[in-house]
C-alpha cells in the first residue's frame, strides 16, 4: 500500500517538511559531533605517525611522551640503549601563543621527527615548522616561549589535544625555551626495535603513545558520545511524535480501511515506510548541512565517507523504531468505529 | 442471502450493557432493497456492523450465502470484509488524502489486485457512478452527493453480493439524495442485496422490504393488564421492548440494570401506587433494565395512551420533562 503513505505524505507534506527539517538538524548535530569525535582520534593517529618512531623510551612512571613532565639527561639512557638503529632525544613544551596553546616540539636536526609537507625542515637553530592550524605561512615569524621563529615549512592536520596546532624547532632551541639551555629531554625517539633499556626508563609503541594523548580527551569523547546518543533519540522521538499524530488523525481513515479489508499489517508497514522516508530525507538534509557547517566550526570536524553512508541506514532504523509507537494504536483500531 | 437469527447484540456503554438488538430474526434475499428503521440507538447501526463482521455479537447466527458471520476470524473475516459485503458509511469516510479514483482503489490493492488492474476496476466503478469527470479530484473537492457515490463505488469494489449503507442520505440535499437513492435502487434491481439503515421513513417506498426496529407503542386499543408476579419472577428483562407502562398495586418491584463486569446494579425499587417502564414505550427504546418482583406483586400494564389519559391527567408535562431527562441521560450514557 505505498500509495496510501506516500499520498499521506503528501496530503501532511506541511508537516512532514517540518519533521524532516527538524530531524534533519538533530541528525546534523548528531554527524557534526561524530566528526569531532573521530578528529580527537584521527588527529592523534596522525600526529603519532608524524614522528615516524617505532619506539619512543620515557622514565617508568611516565604514562606517555606527551605527558611526560620529568625531563632527564638524555646522553646516558641513549648509550644504554641496545639494539636500536637509532635513537634521538626529544624536548616536548606546551606554550602558549595569543589565545592558543600550542605543542612545540625540539628535535634533533635530520633527526627522528615530524617532516614539513611544504617548504623545507627545520636546518638551523631559530627555524621553525609549524602546522598550518596555527595560522602561519613559510617565510612568516612566529614567536614562541619568548623567541622569534621563522616559519621554513609547514604541516597540514598535526595537532593534537583537539586541535592546538603543534611546531617542531630544534632541541636546542626547545632546550633553551624549557630548560635553560640544559642537555635535558622528555622522552626518546627511537628507529627500530631495541632489545634493553637502562634501568628506570621504559620503551613503549606508538599504540601507548597514542593512549597517552587519547588519556586527557576521554571524558570529552565520553560526553560527545552521551550527547549523540540523546540527540539519535530526540531524532527519534520527533518522527514518533509526527508518526503518532499521524496515526491519531487517521483512527477513522484506518478504521475504514479494516471495515473494507485492509488489514492492520498493511496499515502498519504503511506507517513503517512514511517513517523512514521522513528519516531518510533528514538524513539528506543532514548531509547537506553537515558539509556547509563543519568547515565552520571552530574545532577539527572529520567525518569519514563511512559514517555519511551509515547515517540513511541508521535513519531508516530510527524511523522503524519511531514507527513503533503507532503500532500498537493501528492495530488496535476498531474497524466499528467506521460507522461512529 | 441473508439469514439472521435469534441475533442478539450486546455492548459496553458507560459501565453498563446495553443490548439495541434481542433476539432478532431475518430473511432477505437477493436484488431486494430492505430497510432498516429505527430512531438513533435502536441498533440500525450495530446490526449492520455485525453484517459486515465489524462487531461481534453476544448470541444468534448471521449467514450471508453460504457464510456464517459470527464467529469468522483472521484471513476468513477479512475475507468476508473484502468480497462478502460493501459498506457505505453515513459520513462517507473517504481518505481524505486519495482521489476519487485511488479511494476505489484501496480494497482492491489491499487485496493484492497489480496497480493497473485496479485503476482500471476503478475507472469503470468511478464511470458506473457517473463522476469520470470528478476520478482525480480529492473528497474535499466533492459534493457531499458525490462523495457518497465515490463510497457506494468503494463498496461495489470487489463485486459484493450484500450492499450495507447507513443512512445514506443523512449528509446530502434533496437533489444529492435523489441520485443517491436512485442508484441504490438500481443495484438491488441488478440482483444485489441492499440494505439500507435510516430513520427517514420517507425512503419506505422505495423498498422492497421494512424492518422497522423501533415498533411503535400502541397507545390505544388494548386494555389494561393485571399480573401477579411471585418473588423473584421477571416482568421484563433490560433490552426487551415493549408497549406496557407498569402501576404496582401491591408489593414491591426493583428495577436493576446489568453491569459490563457481569454483576448487576440496584436502580431503584417501586411499591404500591408507583409506576414504572414508561420510558421504553414513550421514546420506542428496549427497556433499560429488568423490572423483578421482590415479594409477592401485583402490578397493572397499561398502554401509553391509557397511561397518559388516566392515570397522569393532571401532570402529563411532568411525565415528559421526566422523559426528557431520562432521554438525556440514556443519550448521555450511549455517547461515552
Amino acid at each position: 500500500m505505498w500509495l496510501l503513505s506516500w499520498r499521506d505524505l503528501q496530503y501532511r507534506r506541511r508537516r512532514f517538511a517540518i519533521a524532516v527539517v527538524a530531524t534533519g538538524l538533530v541528525f546534523a548535530i548528531a554527524l557534526l559531533l561524530s566528526g569531532v569525535s573521530s578528529s580527537f582520534t584521527t588527529e592523534i593517529d596522525r600526529s603519532v605517525a608524524a614522528f615516524t618512531a617505532d619506539r619512543w623510551i620515557i622514565p617508568v612512571g611516565a604514562k606517555g611522551p606527551f605527558s611526560n613532565a620529568n625531563a632527564f639527561s638524555p646522553s646516558e639512557v641513549i648509550d644504554s640503549v641496545k639494539g636500536a638503529k637509532q635513537v634521538d632525544a626529544m624536548v616536548m613544551n606546551r606554550l602558549v601563543l595569543g589565545s592558543r596553546d600550542v605543542i612545540v616540539f625540539g628535535t634533533e636536526i635530520n633527526g627522528i621527527g615530524p617532516r614539513a609537507t611544504a617548504g623545507r625542515n627545520v636546518h638551523r637553530a631559530g627555524e621553525a615548522v609549524v602546522d598550518t592550524s596555527l595560522g602561519k605561512a613559510v617565510g612568516d615569524d612566529v614567536t614562541l616561549g619568548g623567541t622569534r621563529f621563522r616559519v621554513v615549512g609547514t604541516t597540514t592536520g598535526h595537532t593534537i589535544f583537539a586541535g592546538s596546532p603543534t611546531a617542531v624547532i630544534s632541541i636546542d632551541d626547545a632546550r633553551a625555551i624549557g630548560f635553560a639551555s640544559q642537555p635535558l629531554a622528555t622522552s626518546l625517539l627511537v628507529r627500530g626495535a631495541p632489545q634493553a633499556v637502562p634501568s628506570g626508563y621504559k620503551a613503549i609503541t606508538n599504540d601507548t603513545a597514542v593512549d597517552d594523548l587519547e588519556r586527557p580527551l576521554q571524558k570529552a569523547t565520553g560526553t560527545i558520545d552521551f550527547l549523540r546518543v540523546l540527540l539519535w533519540l530526540i531524532a527519534v522521538g520527533i518522527i514518533g511524535s509526527i508518526v503518532y499524530l499521524t496515526v491519531l488523525e487517521q483512527t477513522r481513515d484506518f478504521a475504514v480501511l479494516k471495515a473494507t479489508g485492509v488489514t492492520g499489517r498493511s496499515i502498519f508497514r504503511g506507517l513503517v515506510v512514511e517513517a523512514v522516508i521522513v528519516a531518510v530525507a533528514a538524513a539528506a538534509v543532514a548531509t547537506v548541512l553537515a558539509l556547509v557547517l563543519g568547515p565552520l566550526m571552530p574545532m577539527s570536524v572529520e567525518i569519514s565517507t563511512g559514517t555519511y553512508i551509515a547515517l540513511p541506514v541508521i535513519a531508516a532504523l530510527a524511523g522503524m523504531m519511531s514507527s513503533l509507537v503507532g503500532l500498537r494504536r493501528a492495530l488496535g483500531v476498531d474497524p466499528a468505529l467506521a460507522f461512529g | 442471502m441473508l439469514r439472521i437469527s435469534d441475533l442478539t447484540i450486546e455492548y459496553s456503554s458507560g459501565g453498563y450493557v446495553v443490548r439495541p438488538i434481542s433476539g432478532l430474526d431475518l430473511r432477505a434475499d437477493a436484488g431486494h432493497l430492505v430497510l432498516l428503521l429505527g430512531a438513533s440507538g435502536s441498533g440500525k447501526t450495530s446490526l449492520l456492523s455485525v453484517i459486515a463482521g465489524l462487531l461481534t455479537p453476544a448470541s444468534g447466527s448471521v449467514q450471508v450465502g453460504d457464510t456464517e458471520v459470527v464467529g469468522l476470524s483472521g484471513s476468513a473475516l477479512t475475507h468476508h470484509r473484502r468480497h462478502g459485503v460493501g459498506v457505505v458509511f453515513q459520513a462517507f469516510n473517504l481518505v481524505p488524502s486519495l482521489t476519487a479514483a485511488e479511494n476505489v482503489q484501496v480494497p482492491l490493492r489491499a487485496a493484492g489486485w497489480r496497480a493497473r488492474a485496479a485503476r482500471d476496476r476503478a475507472a469503470e466503478l468511478i464511470a458506473r457512478v457517473d463522476l469520470e469527470d470528478r476520478a482525480h479530484h480529492r473528497p474535499a473537492d466533492l459534493s457531499g452527493g458525490q462523495q457518497q457515490r465515490v463510497a457506494i463505488a468503494r463498496a461495489l469494489a470487489h463485486d459484493p453480493p450484500v450492499l450495507l449503507a447507513d443512512e445514506p442520505t443523512a449528509h446530502l440535499d434533496y437533489l444529492q439524495v435523489e441520485s443517491v437513492l436512485r442508484l441504490l435502487r438500481d443495484l438491488a434491481d441488478s440482483g444485489r442485496l441492499v440494505i439500507v439503515a435510516t430513520h427517514d421513513d420517507r425512503l419506505k417506498p422505495l423498498s422492497d422490504e421494512v424492518l422497522d426496529l423501533t415498533p411503535s407503542a400502541e397507545t390505544t386499543g388494548r386494555a389494561p393488564t393485571r399480573q401477579v408476579l411471585e418473588a423473584g419472577e421477571v416482568l421484563f428483562a433490560e433490552g426487551e421492548r415493549g408497549d406496557r407502562v407498569y402501576v404496582v398495586e401491591s408489593g414491591t418491584i426493583e428495577l436493576a440494570r446489568h453491569r459490563d463486569d457481569g454483576t448487576e446494579e440496584l436502580l431503584t425499587t417501586v411499591s404500591d401506587g408507583g409506576y414504572f417502564g414508561e420510558l421504553g414505550p414513550m421514546l420506542g427504546l428496549p427497556r433499560s433494565a429488568t423490572a423483578r418482583a421482590v415479594d409477592r406483586a401485583v402490578v397493572i400494564g397499561y398502554s401509553l395512551r391509557d397511561f397518559r389519559d388516566h392515570l397522569q391527567p393532571s401532570s402529563p408535562g411532568a411525565l415528559l420533562s421526566e422523559a426528557a431527562d431520562a432521554t438525556e441521560a440514556w443519550a448521555e450514557n450511549i455517547s461515552q
